[in-house]
């Protein structure tokens, strides 16, 4: 027994190597919440992947800043050709990390591929649902891009498409994604570590990081545990109970809203009294500093305030419970079943706290006079509810959800939460489904006054969902590091970005 | 060595093949079991694809993974590819799912032989001791302490460890891989509750063999020597305790999810509670059936042990 | 737990064994502690039910010994600022229901199959050997996935959930231990001078099989409790605005760095319970098996 004791924890002892010894000081490790299943740049446009390959490994023709709006990165320039065509110019002499030259036919085989009908790319259905997408090259480093029906914010919408090798395959995920980036993929060991490296041969300017270790954490004490003992120097993502050291720990508004989907097809919520009267019984304010962080912003729209065409001078519903219990009443005398027991339904594990927020919604509605009960379902039940097609016998339901638009234009949102054909919507207006359709083509100026039109009519006229926060995140960074997480940081984190003091 | 005159008798070699029919028998309900049961939790395809993904690429989706075809194709397809030890594929992986799941057993494997081997052993003594003189100052402070030990919540522990030996000591590393101390926590934090646990059982059966007719017959026979009763009455002790260590070391093998997600450990616990959440059949089933296998093995070893330690059991 | 003999017909039995109780005092303090627990699980619901669910978002998170509020509030407030003591009070209901629940279906389905399983044919006794691997090896959160996705997260269903996985233990101890009594002498003499199954099986075998799955059933009742709070720290056990002590301690784990009390209290009273409920059955171990009584009979020299 004693021998086969010494024999098993001598294996053990040899099985671990004793690797750990400190990196180098350029390097740096980062602890995520969730590990990459899929490391294929194809699928960026998902967070967990996104922090890791977007613009680190796999770069996009042109890039949103947060603080600038739209930048050119693979493209120098583009130009509006007319009936839905634009012209990119590239950037000269630009290698992947494998060697091959950069042109414009790996622009095209990637726009193909996010398209492709065995992959099922993210970017793909995400962002260019319901649209073809076709490209000319024009020569080695020009590439007209054709857009049906017409997109006149495509520059925008191509600052999601990775751009990977003319070689990258058309049916199968690549396991080591190969870019035009700052930095190299080196190494996936599953369930324990991703490596990467700078590219010595990057096109661009060098980065003072020279090597990144990702580490997945699903508990966010531990990730911040992990940072104050020194053995992380970013965890990107960590709870507001545990973002307690001012030194270490940066707030951002991380482009999430979290709002209730109401559906307007079951009574009592088809009528716009009682939908009031929900908006009128939350006490929104009161999250504010205690279940929810400091600095987070009550909501009168879908997208963050920075997105082009937010409604600036809506203001969200005053806590009333008297005048909820009020427009109730009248709701009640004209026939409308007031009765009706309604489920709240929330999912679980979707932020930090949202637990204590749909306990505190929910006692909020019961005290205003509402027959409600809570429902916490974990996310593959949840979607059941919150898209269509919405089950035929279901009772009143009201969904919790957060929203993430960080790519700067409600295009991206008001389609699919509110146009009638959009999955998840609960609203069905013709006089709203124009407004979007009419928003979605114009341009410039005449964009934004019409979308602050939309949010106006959405927010006032329709009552439509009862909108509460815009979000902050925090991020706990070691104090060496030069860096300040932005409203970008929920979807990319560029290494490039990260300085040493 | 009573071990290998064992397993040359023609008795346990019939016994043995029964047994390996009996479980393939197991193992064939089991995945039955699990096929159509997780099928009942809902089709994969919404937690795959944005939420604005189109109604065409869900179509896409399905046809893919083959997610359209009435269930009995499904299954049949499946037993199908299983025959040629094909386990299917990995949705969320895009790899083949026994590539997950026996990555992921390896680490498993090794937390639960080192953490077992470490309570068998440390239970068995103390628990003995403490029984030895039952209402002692020894038996009560271990009964104490292993009961308040086994009563608290395991991820309760695993933070507070971390907070107080990683952040404020010092002493390990938080969570990860790499090195020895790597393991420190974990398999501490692991080792509580099965140990407390034990320890009671084995406490309770020694106390029961000591009382016992023929430990009384020993004393009064004047068999004073201490050791040889520590023996007689242990080895009739052990049946029952067998039964809980096995119990105890199922549950290590079908992963140790808590610990596991907490210390970052990159077992088949976490590889099984993510395919779960995200409906990734393939990878749930080659989840069941390894650690079901493992399980049976065990359990085999069980019943041998039992015939080993009472001759009177036949099989 | 309740005592459903007619207590009229023995009191002299009853009153031996209180006075068994007394003698230990350990024991004493336990059930004292267990019938407060009782209580609280009967009455608590009715009385605090309002209490313990009014809300103060402003005044979350307060600390405790604040002797200058009401007595509620002596534990502390939660994150949501309802009193902790009246919570853990009202939780102790829904607790006590899963866990004796799950514990009392497991050991009676257990211990049937184990037993038919230890002393009939050996076809009956493969196939519930074989069902109790495909249990044991089906793993639990799944088992909690399905069913709380096709079942509401309640009370009823998470004592399903929890039984089903608790059965093989009481199986295989019941089996092994009938595997072993069934070769001793007195059940061969028993058998061979005529006496039927079942009267070997009551009179007999689960007389000594007892004390065993006692022990491993009060122990489980920790496990069960603890499980539940497993669940809820994956986020599939049971859902607001249902409360068990385990759901307390899993809410209450975020917030260890900042607040302790959410998730120390409701550690706390688990912890009580189960080490008063060991106590107990260690000393019933002893009071119930005549070769061990002695110890309690006589003012022994341990004390």
């Amino acid at each position: 027994m004693q021998k086969m004791f010494t024999l098993v924890l001598g294996s053990v002892f040899a099985a671990v190597t004793m690797s750990s010894a400190m990196a180098a000081d350029s390097a740096v490790t980062i602890v995520l919440s969730e590990e990459l299943d899929i490391v294929d740049p194809c699928e960026a446009s998902r967070s967990n992947v996104g922090r890791v390959v977007l613009q680190n490994i796999a770069e996009t023709i042109t890039e949103l800043n947060p603080a600038e709006g739209l930048k050119p990165r693979l493209a120098d320039s583009w130009e509006d050709k007319g009936n839905g065509t634009w012209q990119f110019k590239l950037h000269p002499g630009v290698k992947f990390s494998d060697g091959t030259d950069f042109t414009a036919e790996d622009v095209a085989h990637s726009l193909k591929r996010i398209k492709s009908e065995a992959l099922t790319c993210e970017i793909g259905a995400k962002f260019f649902g319901g649209m073809d997408i076709s490209s000319t090259i024009v020569d080695d480093l020009t590439i007209d891009i054709t857009a049906d029906p017409a997109q006149p914010i495509l520059p925008l919408l191509l600052s999601t498409v990775t751009i990977m090798p003319a070689e990258s395959p058309m049916d199968s995920y690549v396991d080591t994604p190969i870019g035009t980036g700052p930095y190299i993929f080196d190494e996936y060991a599953r369930g324990q570590h991703i490596k990467l490296s700078a590219n010595g041969d990057y096109w661009g300017d060098k980065p003072a990081v020279d090597a990144a270790t990702y580490v997945f954490r699903s508990d966010s004490a531990v990730r911040a545990a992990m940072v104050a003992a020194g053995e992380a120097d970013i965890a990107p993502n960590i709870a507001l109970q545990d973002a307690v050291d001012k030194g270490m720990d940066y707030s951002y508004p991380n482009s999430e809203t979290v709002y209730l989907r109401l559906d307007h097809n079951t009574a009592p919520l088809n009528d716009i009294r009682v939908r009031k009267a929900l908006n009128h019984a939350v006490d929104r304010e009161a999250f504010v500093g205690t279940i929810l962080a400091d600095g987070t912003l009550l909501a009168t729209g879908m997208t963050p305030p920075s997105t082009i065409g937010y409604n600036h001078s809506l203001k969200p519903y005053t806590y009333d419970p008297e005048q909820a219990k009020a427009l109730l009443g009248e709701a009640e005398a004209d026939g409308v079943p007031v009765d009706t027991e309604i489920t709240l339904i929330g999912r679980t594990n979707n932020f930090g706290n949202v637990l204590e927020t749909m306990e505190a919604l929910l006692a909020m509605f019961q005290d205003a006079g509402f027959n409600m009960n809570l429902k916490m379902v974990e996310v593959a039940e949840w979607l059941e509810h919150y898209s269509k097609p919405f089950a035929e016998d279901r009772g009143p339901e009201i969904v919790e959800a957060q929203h993430d638009n960080a790519n700067g234009d409600p295009v991206f949102s008001m389609f699919f939460k509110y146009a009638s054909e959009g999955l998840q919507a609960g609203v069905q207006d013709t006089t709203l489904d124009d407004m979007i359709a009419a928003s979605t083509a114009l341009t410039g100026d005449d964009r934004k006054a019409s979308w602050e039109e939309t949010f106006k009519y959405i927010h006032e006229d329709l009552v439509a969902d009862v909108m509460l926060f815009h979000m902050v995140g925090f991020s706990r960074v070691n104090s060496r590091l030069d860096f300040t997480p932005s409203i970008r940081t929920n979807s990319e984190l560029q290494l490039s970005q990260i300085g040493f003091k | 060595m009573s071990l290998t005159l064992f397993a040359e008798s023609p008795s346990i070699r019939t016994f043995l093949g029964k047994r390996a029919i009996a479980s393939a028998i197991s193992l064939v309900g089991l995945v039955i079991l699990v096929f159509f049961l997780s099928r009942l939790t809902g089709d994969p395809t919404a937690l795959y694809l944005p939420v604005d993904a189109s109604q065409e690429s869900r179509e896409q989706f399905r046809e893919i993974h083959g997610l359209n075809d009435p269930l009995p194709v499904q299954f049949a397809r499946y037993m199908g590819d299983l025959l040629r030890l094909d386990f299917g594929m990995s949705i969320r992986r895009a790899e083949p799912a026994l590539d997950s799941v026996l990555r992921g057993f390896k680490w498993t494997l090794q937390l639960a032989l080192i953490t077992m081997s470490l309570v068998t052993v440390m239970a068995i003594v103390v628990g003995s001791l403490a029984a030895f003189r039952v209402g002692g100052v020894f038996d009560r402070i271990a009964t104490f302490c292993s009961l308040i030990a086994a009563s608290a919540p395991d991820f309760w522990i695993a933070i507070v460890a971390i907070v107080v030996f990683s952040v404020n000591l010092g002493w390990v590393p938080t969570s990860g891989t790499g090195t020895v101390w790597h393991w420190i926590l974990p398999v501490s934090v692991l080792f509580i509750r099965p140990f407390g646990l034990i320890l009671q059982v084995v406490r309770g059966s020694m106390i029961t063999a000591l009382s016992s007719a023929y430990v009384k017959t020993a004393r009064a026979k004047g068999v004073l020597d201490r050791p040889i009763i520590f023996v007689h009455a242990l080895r009739n002790a052990l049946l029952p305790v067998i039964t809980v260590i096995g119990d105890q070391a199922a549950g290590l093998l079908n992963g140790a999810v808590i610990v596991e997600t907490i210390f970052g450990f990159p077992g088949v616990g976490k590889v099984m509670i993510d395919a779960i959440l995200q409906r990734d059949f393939a990878v749930v089933l080659a989840a069941v059936m390894v650690t079901a296998f493992a399980i049976f093995l065990m359990n085999l070893l069980i019943d041998i042990l039992y015939a080993v330690l009472d001759p009177r059991i036949r099989y | 737990m309740t005592d459903s003999q007619p207590v009229r017909e023995l009191p002299s039995k009853l009153v031996q064994l209180l006075r068994m109780l007394w003698r230990d005092k350990l024991a004493c303090i336990a059930a004292a502690f267990l019938l407060l627990v009782i209580c609280c699980a009967l009455f608590g619901p009715m009385m605090l039910e309002d209490l313990a669910t009014k809300q103060n978002l402003r005044g979350r998170n307060a600390p405790p010994f604040d002797f200058s509020k009401n007595w509620t509030f002596w534990l502390g407030g939660d994150a949501l600022g309802r009193p902790l003591l009246a919570r853990i009070i009202v939780a102790a209901g829904n607790t006590m229901m899963v866990a004796a629940g799950a514990v009392f279906c497991s050991l009676l389905i257990g211990t049937t199959l184990g037993m038919i399983a230890g002393y009939t044919s050996k076809l009956t006794s493969q196939i519930i050997l074989r069902l109790a691997d495909v249990i044991m090896s089906f793993p639990s959160l799944l088992l909690a996935v399905i069913v709380l996705y096709m079942l509401p997260a309640s009370v009823g269903n998470l004592v399903i959930v929890l039984a089903i996985t608790r059965i093989p233990v009481y199986l295989r101890t019941a089996r092994a231990e009938v595997l072993e009594i069934r070769e001793r002498m007195f059940v061969q003499a028993a058998r061979v001078m005529g006496a039927s199954t079942p009267r070997i099986i009551f009179r007999h075998i689960l007389p000594l099989v007892f004390p065993t799955l006692i022990t491993i059933a009060t122990l489980d009742f920790a496990f069960v409790m603890l499980a539940e709070s497993s669940l809820s720290f994956l986020g599939i056990g049971i859902q607001p605005p249902e409360i068990t002590w385990g759901l307390m301690v899993a809410q209450g784990r975020s917030y260890l760095t900042s607040a302790w009390w959410l998730s120390f209290w409701p550690g706390l009273a688990i912890i009580f319970t189960t080490l008063s409920l060991n106590l107990l059955s260690n000393w019933m171990r002893v009071a119930l098996d005549p070769q061990q009584r002695w110890r309690l009979e006589m003012s022994t020299q341990n004390d």
